[in-house]
């Protein structure tokens, strides 16, 4: 059945009050779509073939988006440029397609350009169903008054209402019940053709195109979610809190994605015991600064833009972790929603096997909607940001390790580099001094300096929400990352000589875009490894390395991989099934293996190391 | 002393970034609601982390019922003149005659180029913008008999179908700093729309640019009050106890300003800095006080 809509009249509307009246109108009676049709010069003349005349369509489309809120908008599509930018009267391309990106951000993406067709003025029933019974998609019939846009809209009693528009409803992909979305999520879910699509396709480093967003707001909107997604095994499924996942596939292609981004309350729950509760769709940047007034801080990673639902559940190594352990380390309780929808409680006495599944694998046994934290009291802090030249990286990366295995567990520094250029490698250090004490801050920093030479440095006072602060605000257009991710990680015992001249090597050969040593130990080693999931409590250092290609990376990799233990999953997107093997050791991944039967037995959360062979989606 | 007399208006200079939408919206419905003439939006069309300028005006004017919508200023290169008189007349017939034209010749040519405009040198561009507005008012003008007829050495229209005409007869305020583009803005403008901090001694620049915008109106024969001059301000603060130019308590910003208007013929001031408290005093405590003043000094 057609779709049903108006054209405006625009010699006979110039007010932009009365035209907004119009599309209001049209709007509130259930129509779907305002055309604002351009009367084209039809005294010939010189005007190019196709120019418009008269009033400005682009400009009135914009006013009518301004004006309404879901009603799609159509436009003939604008000239093609001309061969001639001096010709007067022809729009430049890319400032066109930049207007209509504008108005997609500001209206969602509402406008159309063609498949209409325009019935006479005054049409009546019969004629309006003999043009949709040809075979069009929607019909539209000109009208002046707000009177007549009450006649059109009953026009087509019969028609379907409250579904999307035709034009949303083509861009669906297969394999979705779209009609069947529970209620409880229809309003705010979003697919292809909808508003605000853009907005939440891709994720911060990954670019997507999934079939269906849902947005749930509540524990048993998650659950709603869950029994719809269950009914679309067949397809990939992503979840996701804010967007910062590596390994996590938070989007995907023509697959569904449950967004828990809307669940981000930050509250305190007992001041005394330093007891919050957290959202996982909080940034880390949010939570710093809810945490700060107190005299608080909680330890997360390095980048104050991630959520709390992606790395709470896998581990949380940041600047704060020598000195007060990892952010899962800080978990008292979390509530979780499994595959089948049941919602529960896990602590160290409540569904305890879960609680430690949680911490370290979380992400393959459902969805987190609180997670309960005891945070550290954390005064001002160091805050170091180091930049070094040198021409011997073996020997900085050994200069690291040792100044790091030597420093104080108040004293956290992570290490990035990229591919030498003609012989010379550009090092940074960024690390915190979890002391208020300007002297001990420069003692700590003092042994690092030997890497090589210093060529900018910056070290401050500051607080840990200042230093998370400096994450970029994600706006209304949300992320937009694009390709996918090359990643590598790996736990070091220890930084050995061996490793070092692989890891220069490495970096030598080009085939690394970008290697990071991560500090550990200190608090995070005396939590005992059988606590929780995340068990490689030992190694000095994580290693991170991005590529350009995953064949590319790991014969790069392979080398280094022979002198580490394990893996953080977090930053590793390797696609071998097996790569689950290392994330976790024998022991862990069987008893993970057998909690992962009894709590998801279909496989249904697999976006992130899936644990069940086979079920990488 | 010069005093051209008109009206004062006190306005906005919202950046029109893409992040930052909401805001410039909210920014605007302050502005709107708390008596401010203008909302004003530069235009850099190659600059990605900026909407579409033209796109968020209107926008912007449909959500507001009073204020004033200005670009400041279009990038005339990369806004073809009679596709912009079209779109400017449609604006402000939409909006009931609240649509000013703030007009640029173009400045970053790289960037202008590589979006597909045409690269000018300053001279050339000089000429460009003088054809643009004639393009532009013979589109607006619907009295004269026959199509349009421009011909230009960078713009020509040949018989081109006239209208719409605005439904206000829209001011076409000219960004202009160099000898060429002032005796221009005096021949064919209707306001002078310079930034303070562009002007190498500040203020004290004004009247040697003034006298040009005169010399260039006079040669027109026109006089010099056919030229409203306004002025954006980038760099301002409010404080208690503060004592340079706009660097004090709001009286005293009265005071200054409208020493400028009565000095040097400003009767526009834009403020910039997307500060919505900022905004709100401007419009609440200098905008009437300065008003006051310059009444009363004209009086
Ligand atoms: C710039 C940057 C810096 C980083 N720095 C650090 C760091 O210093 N230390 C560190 O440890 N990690 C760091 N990470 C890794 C980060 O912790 C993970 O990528 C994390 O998954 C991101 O969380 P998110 O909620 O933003 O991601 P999302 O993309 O929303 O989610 C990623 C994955 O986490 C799982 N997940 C998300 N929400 C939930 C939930 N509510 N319940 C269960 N599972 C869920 C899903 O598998 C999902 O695919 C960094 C990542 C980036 C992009």
């Amino acid at each position: 059945m057609a779709e049903l809509g108006i054209v405006v009249d625009l010699a006979a509307t110039s007010s932009g009050a009365e035209l907004s009246e119009l599309a209001q109108a049209a709007e509130r009676a259930g129509l779907d779509l305002v055309v604002v049709a351009g009367a084209r010069d039809e005294a010939g003349g010189d005007e190019p073939a196709d120019e418009l005349v008269g009033v400005d369509p682009w400009t009135v489309a914009t006013w009518v988006a301004a004006a309404t809120t879901r009603i799609a908008i159509g436009v003939p599509s604008s000239t093609v440029q001309g061969p001639d930018p001096s010709d007067p009267r022809i729009p430049i391309a890319a400032v066109v397609d930049k207007a209509r990106e504008s108005l997609a951000l500001l209206a969602g993406d509402r406008l159309v350009h063609d498949g209409w067709v325009v019935a006479p003025a005054g049409a009546d029933a019969d004629q309006v169903r003999s043009l949709a019974e040809r075979g069009s998609l929607v019909v539209v019939v000109p009208v002046g008054s707000a009177a007549e846009v009450e006649r059109v809209a009953a026009l087509l009693p019969e028609r379907p209402r409250s579904t999307r528009r035709a034009a949303v409803r083509a861009r669906r992909r297969p394999g979705i019940a779209y009609e069947e979305i529970p209620p409880s999520l229809v309003e705010s879910a979003i697919e292809p053709g909808d508003p605000g699509y853009r907005a939440v396709r891709s994720t911060y480093i990954r670019g997507g195109s999934p079939g269906l967003v849902l947005r749930p707001r509540s524990a048993a909107e998650v659950a709603d979610a869950l029994a719809f997604a269950r009914r679309h095994r067949h397809l990939p499924l992503g979840i996701r809190s804010a967007g910062h996942g590596f390994s996590g596939r938070s989007t995907n292609d023509g697959g569904l994605v449950i967004d828990v981004g809307a669940l981000s309350t930050i509250e305190v729950l007992d001041e005394d015991a330093r007891l919050v509760r957290v959202g996982p769709g909080a940034t880390w940047k949010q939570v710093a600064a809810a945490l700060e007034p107190h005299g608080w801080a909680l330890g997360s990673g390095d980048y104050g833009g991630v959520g709390v639902g992606g790395l709470a559940t896998a581990g949380g190594i940041g600047l704060l972790g020598r000195a007060h352990g990892l952010t899962i380390d800080h978990l008292r309780a979390v509530s979780i929603v499994l595959a089948d929808g049941t919602q529960i409680r896990a602590s160290s006495h409540e569904h305890p096997d879960l609680f430690w599944a949680v911490r370290g694998a979380g992400a393959n046994f459902g969805v987190v909607t609180e997670f309960e934290f005891e945070v550290d009291e954390v005064a001002e802090v160091g805050w170091a940001q180091l930049t070094f030249v040198t021409t011997d990286l073996e020997a900085a990366l050994l200069t690291y390790g040792e100044a790091q295995r030597q420093a104080p567990r108040d004293t956290t520094v992570f290490l990035v580099t990229g591919a030498p250029q003609q012989g010379q490698s550009v090092i940074q250090l960024y690390g915190m001094v979890d002391s208020s004490d300007p002297d001990t801050i420069i003692a700590r920093l003092n042994p690092f300096v030997a890497i090589g030479q210093l060529a900018q440095q910056q070290v401050v006072l500051t607080s840990y929400r200042a230093v998370m602060g400096t994450a970029a605000d994600v706006g209304l257009d949300g992320h937009h990352g694009s390709g996918e991710p090359v990643g590598r990680s790996g736990f070091l015992p220890a930084m050995t000589p061996a490793f070092a001249r692989e890891a220069a090597a490495a970096l030598r050969g080009g085939r690394l875009r970008w290697f990071q040593l991560r500090a550990m130990g200190g608090a995070i080693a005396d939590v005992p490894p059988e606590e929780t999931a995340f068990s490689y409590r030992s190694p000095e250092l994580q290693v991170t390395a991005l590529g350009a290609f995953h064949a590319e990376i790991d014969e790069a990799w392979e080398p280094m991989e022979a002198h580490m233990d394990g893996l953080y999953l977090s930053f590793d997107t390797s696609p071998d099934p097996d790569r689950v093997e290392r994330a976790f050791p024998p022991a862990v991944l069987t008893r993970l293996r057998e909690l992962k039967r009894r709590y998801d037995p279909d496989g249904l959360f697999r976006d992130n190391f899936p644990l069940l062979e086979g079920a990488r989606a | 002393m010069t005093d051209y007399g008109h009206d004062l208006l006190f306005g906005s200079f919202i950046t029109p970034s893409a992040a930052g939408a909401q805001q410039a919206l909210r920014l605007s419905e302050l502005a709107d609601a708390e008596g401010l003439d203008l909302v004003t939006f530069q235009d850099h069309p190659y600059q990605p982390s900026f909407l579409d300028t033209w796109t968020l005006m209107t926008w912007i004017a449909a959500r507001t019922s009073r204020v004033r919508i200005v670009p400041n200023v279009i990038n005339l290169p990369l806004r073809p003149p009679a596709v912009l008189a079209r779109a400017a007349a449609s604006l402000d017939q939409l909006s009931g005659g609240r649509f000013e034209l703030g007009l640029g010749s173009g400045a970053f040519w790289d960037a202008i180029e590589s979006m597909g405009g045409r690269r000018l040198t300053a001279g050339q561009a000089v000429t460009a913008l003088s054809e643009g507005i004639d393009v532009i008012r013979a589109l607006w003008d619907t009295e004269t008999r026959g199509g349009a007829r421009v011909r230009g050495d960078y713009y020509s229209v040949e018989g081109a179908k006239r209208g719409p005409a605005p439904a206000h007869p829209v001011g076409i305020w000219i960004g202009a700093y160099k000898p060429k583009m002032l005796a221009l803005t005096g021949a064919k403008g209707d306001g002078w729309l310079p930034s303070l901090d562009y002007l190498p001694e500040g203020v004290d620049t004004l009247p040697a640019l003034n006298a040009r915008i005169d010399a260039g109106a006079q040669e027109a024969g026109r006089p010099a009050s056919a030229v409203r001059r306004l002025l954006n301000i980038m760099r301002a603060e409010f404080s208690a106890t503060g004592t340079g130019f706009l660097a004090g308590p709001p009286s005293m910003w009265a005071e200054q300003l409208a020493e400028v208007t009565l000095n040097h013929g400003i009767s526009g001031f834009i403020l910039g800095g997307d500060d919505a408290t900022k905004t709100q005093r401007f419009a609440a405590e200098v905008a009437p006080a300065a008003r006051e003043i310059v009444a009363a000094a004209r009086a």
